[in-house]
């Protein structure tokens, strides 16, 4: 089955557990299993924490966009910002890799979207910003993260 | 999120009930430090069980923990988180420093 969903959030951490508890809403119609629906929350949420904590960087007039669209068993989502994007995203791509060390970050955001999910994509927003893409097949076997 | 804590022979007993994201973790830090504080600590045990969601602002808000806690050589063991908070700590590899127990 095709069916999509578009979601704009206000970039303000009181909406993560809505924003991922929707995209997981969402998802339920795919069939997934129980940790694959968590893989899925937990993404979600490190992309729209990266845009609030990151691309805001706590300014609360931005907003979040979260496209997600189902085709058969695989789930596509996309987290916009119109923040201040990543200057060099391989490197913050690399595990603990954090501009905020003096903020208790962990470094470990794309790490796991990039394990949770199957495919990850981080790339500059056209408009500004940055946009993260990502996608899972619930009808795969369980990838293996070791 | 709430916060509970209670210290039995030395050993200060946490337990962190709900979701931890960046929405709480400011606070859920200020809690634990509070209980955290006490002079008659010889060995913390946080209780994850209640624990229904995790994302990477947890790890940081638990090495942040830590750091403090190795200055004052006060070993951090972490109990039973469920199976999708288990993955994330499993992941980081937080393990190695805060060894998980059960029970």
């Amino acid at each position: 089955m095709e069916n999509f969903m578009t979601l704009t959030i206000k970039a303000i951490s009181a909406n993560e557990s809505f924003a991922r508890s929707a995209v997981a809403a969402f998802c339920v119609d795919a069939n997934p299993t129980v940790d694959q629906l968590g893989d899925v929350k937990t993404a979600v949420s490190e992309a729209v924490t990266n845009s609030i904590v990151h691309g805001y960087a706590g300014q609360e007039n931005g907003t979040v966009e979260i496209d997600v669209r189902r085709s058969g068993s695989v789930v596509h989502i996309e987290v916009r910002d119109h923040g201040v994007g990543i200057a060099d995203i391989p490197r913050a791509r690399q595990p603990f890799f954090t501009t905020k060390p003096d903020e208790e970050r962990s470094g470990m955001g794309f790490t796991v979207m990039e394990s949770f999910m199957d495919e990850l994509t981080v790339q500059p927003n056209p408009s500004g910003g940055l946009l993260v893409r990502m996608s899972k097949d619930f009808g795969a076997p369980k990838k293996r993260t070791e | 999120m709430k916060v509970n804590g209670k210290t039995v022979n030395h050993t200060l007993y946490a337990s962190l009930c709900g979701e931890l994201d960046e929405s709480c973790a400011a606070q859920v830090r200020q809690q634990l430090d509070t209980l955290l504080q006490s002079p008659d600590i010889g060995k913390v045990v946080l209780d994850l069980s209640g624990v229904s969601f995790m994302d990477s602002t947890g790890i940081g808000m638990l090495i942040g923990r830590y750091k403090s806690l190795k200055a004052r050589e006060i070993p951090l063991l972490l109990a039973s988180p469920s199976s999708v908070v288990d993955k994330l700590l499993s992941l980081s590899g937080i393990y190695e420093i805060m060894p998980k127990i059960v029970g």
